[in-house]
């Protein structure tokens, strides 16, 4: 009688023991991943920010108009300082998810092997986004100088169509990384393209066919003018 | 130091073989200028057969691949003597014609020029523009004789021009130079130069040929080159100058960003030399002067005003992160104002170039883009000038220039003290001040 009842009393908290002293070290690998994920984070992140410091990132970032841009969208923090946090970030994400696959659960190891493999996309996207915005921003102020340079009124117009068509097309590539609505994103891209392309046709076409036959003539005759004056020497 | 030698064609060492040594060597860079290089070759000829018969002299024509008969020109072009009354004739002058390497441009040509002239051990160089119309005989010996016979080492040229005729130079590069390194060279840039051979090789002894130095860049680098390594200046009257305009596929702003992006390196590179220099002295100059009549020059002024109101406004952003606060309103300010009264003045346009200097030296935009943004600013003062100098003569129009490097001079201490970031500016001002001013020759 007393062993039925021990049976059937300490039975479910022998096995629940049991358990626990199975999962334990799993926990216990965890929390020691996830802290030595934290603190190796938050190295890295410093060590970043203050490595992009010491060659001149913030300077360069402020050459090329970043750190304008980065002003007027609202964000104050150094672009150095910026990417460190990214790092931290980064590692801290890798960290948790490798934590939580010590715990060997088998949904959770799912979740996070998707987590890691879209790592690399997401990555990929950023850099993708990074460059294209550089980019744009670098050509659009050549454009916007070579167009005052070259006395168009609507340099402005030129330059800024510069920046978002770049941009369009960056962020076209960007989602195609992420894998979202893949097809939705190259349709959407080549209409609005197309469409810019037509109209940018039609626009010279009709009200500019005098300058796009003058252009021409220089071009296909050999004749070059000086936008601004031809007796003038400048040298 | 660079030992290591210019690449130069087979045929061009062959000659160079059988030339073996010269006393003079005339350098001639040249892209397409069949229709004026003959008159050139035959100027040089005749002054070196004229002005220094009994010296070995070589004719050198660095050539960019011109698809018209320009080297064949050179190579062939007789040179009459006798309508000349030149009695020597058995001198020979010895003809290189020979391709360049490197970035096509004015720069690289004089690159392979100074090579040869080291490979002949010349004592004495000259320099001139294939596209002079006005070049006489006579230059030969302006250019060559002060290094021959008076002991200097550069001789620049000095031109009567058209009051509206070389505008880079009579807004940045004169003035600016002149502020600068302390010696009144008028011509900086002016293209026609003598030197000594031992400058021709201090010359190549450089690691500029990458640089806006192998295109536009060379006249004002070969200039603050001499000035800063110590050689002896001095300046030669030659007259007019007239020639064909500069490379006609390079427009406006390239040609500006070329020279004074030269300019603003050789800063870089001389800080030392120019931060120290409080005043400026006359260089000698050479040659009888007289006055010559100049071709006339057509100029939109309301052209180059609409630019400048474009530069305004489209670059505005721009042109805050390159000039100071009170510089750029008071540019604003000439938004309203009509053309007839439209005016950049001296005080201003030497903060522009001097705010353009330290923003070129702060990196705070590429560089491509900071000095073609000067462009509209360049043109806005140029038509400043020509309001201003409306119903002058050019003796009467270089008063204007002249007060215009005053200024320059006078507020030089603006940028000098804005310039060190590593050491304290007084210190250098303050030396300078404490030393004793130069004697004007």
């Amino acid at each position: 009688m007393t062993s039925n009842w021990e049976h059937t009393l300490l039975g479910p908290v022998a096995a629940l023991g049991e358990r626990v002293f199975t999962i334990l070290p799993n926990v216990l690998a965890m929390i020691i991943l996830l802290l030595v994920g934290l603190g190796v984070a938050w190295g890295m992140g410093h060590l970043t920010e203050r490595l992009l410091r010491v060659i001149g990132l913030d300077r360069l970032c402020d050459r090329i108009g970043i750190a304008a841009a980065m002003l007027r969208g609202g964000i104050k923090s150094d672009p150095s300082y910026i990417i460190g946090r990214i790092t931290y970030w980064l590692i801290v994400i890798f960290a948790t998810t490798a934590s939580l696959g010590a715990l060997d659960v088998a949904p959770i190891n799912q979740a996070a092997h998707s987590l890691l493999s879209y790592i690399p996309h997401l990555v990929t996207a950023a850099v993708i986004g990074i460059i294209g915005y550089l980019v744009s921003n670098f050509v659009s102020q050549a454009v916007l100088i070579a167009a005052v340079n070259a006395g168009l009124p609507p340099a402005r117009w030129i330059a800024a169509g510069t920046r978002w068509g770049i941009q369009l097309l960056t962020v076209a590539m960007a989602l195609e990384q992420l894998g979202i609505a893949q097809h939705i994103v190259v349709v959407g891209f080549g209409i609005t393209w197309g469409g810019l392309v037509l109209a940018a046709a039609l626009a010279l076409g009709l009200g500019g066919k005098d300058l796009a036959k003058d252009f021409l003539e220089r071009r296909l005759a050999g004749h070059s003018r000086s936008p601004i004056n031809e007796d003038l020497r400048h040298l | 130091m660079n030992n290591s030698s210019i690449p130069l064609t087979p045929e061009t060492e062959e000659l160079l073989g059988a030339v073996r040594s010269a006393d003079i060597l005339v350098g001639i860079p040249s892209f397409n200028n069949a229709g004026t290089i003959g008159h050139v070759v035959r100027a040089v000829g005749a002054g070196l057969a004229k002005y220094f018969h009994g010296h070995r002299a070589v004719l050198v024509n660095a050539d960019g691949g011109s698809t018209d008969d320009t080297p064949a020109i050179v190579a062939h072009t007789m040179v009459d003597l006798e309508p000349l009354f030149i009695s020597d004739r058995q001198s020979t002058l010895h003809r290189i014609v020979t391709p360049y390497h490197g970035i096509p441009g004015k720069g690289s040509a004089f690159r392979t020029i100074f090579e040869v002239a080291r490979r002949l051990k010349v004592k004495a160089c000259a320099v001139v523009d294939s596209d002079v119309r006005s070049i006489t005989p006579e230059w030969m010996e302006l250019l060559l004789h002060p290094i021959i016979k008076e002991g200097y080492d550069y001789v620049a040229p000095y031109y009567r021009r058209h009051k509206y005729d070389g505008t880079i130079t009579n807004s940045i590069a004169y003035p600016l130079t002149r502020a600068l390194y302390g010696q009144e060279v008028r011509q900086p840039i002016g293209g026609d130069f003598g030197f000594t051979g031992e400058l021709a090789q201090h010359y190549l002894e450089k690691h500029v040929w990458e640089s806006d130095v192998a295109r536009f860049g060379i006249d004002i680098w070969m200039t603050t080159e001499a000035i800063t390594s110590g050689a002896k200046v001095c300046q030669s009257f030659l007259g007019a100058k007239i020639h064909d305009p500069k490379d006609p596929a390079a427009d406006l702003s390239s040609m500006l960003r070329q020279v004074v992006g030269a300019l603003f390196a050789l800063m870089e590179a001389h800080a030392s030399s120019w931060m120290s220099v409080t005043d400026s002295r006359k260089v000698p100059l050479f040659g009888f002067q007289y006055e010559v009549g100049v071709e006339p020059v057509n100029v939109n002024v309301e052209r180059m005003v609409d630019l400048f109101h474009l530069g305004l406004t489209d670059l505005r952003d721009i042109w805050a992160r390159i000039l100071s606060e009170d510089a750029l309103d008071q540019l604003s300010r000439l938004r309203e104002v009509p053309i007839r009264d439209f005016r950049i003045p001296d005080s201003l346009w030497a903060k522009i170039i001097y705010d353009a200097a330290l923003a070129h030296h702060r990196s705070v935009l590429p560089q491509e883009h900071l000095l073609k943004a000067l462009t509209p600013l360049y043109l806005g003062k140029t038509a400043s000038f020509v309001l201003d100098s409306q119903g002058l003569t050019t003796a009467e129009a270089e008063h204007l220039i002249e007060a215009l490097c005053r200024t320059f001079e006078k507020q030089k201490e603006y940028l000098v003290t804005r310039w060190p970031q590593s050491h304290d500016a007084r210190e250098v001002i303050g030396a300078a001040h404490a030393r004793p001013e130069r004697s004007q020759p």
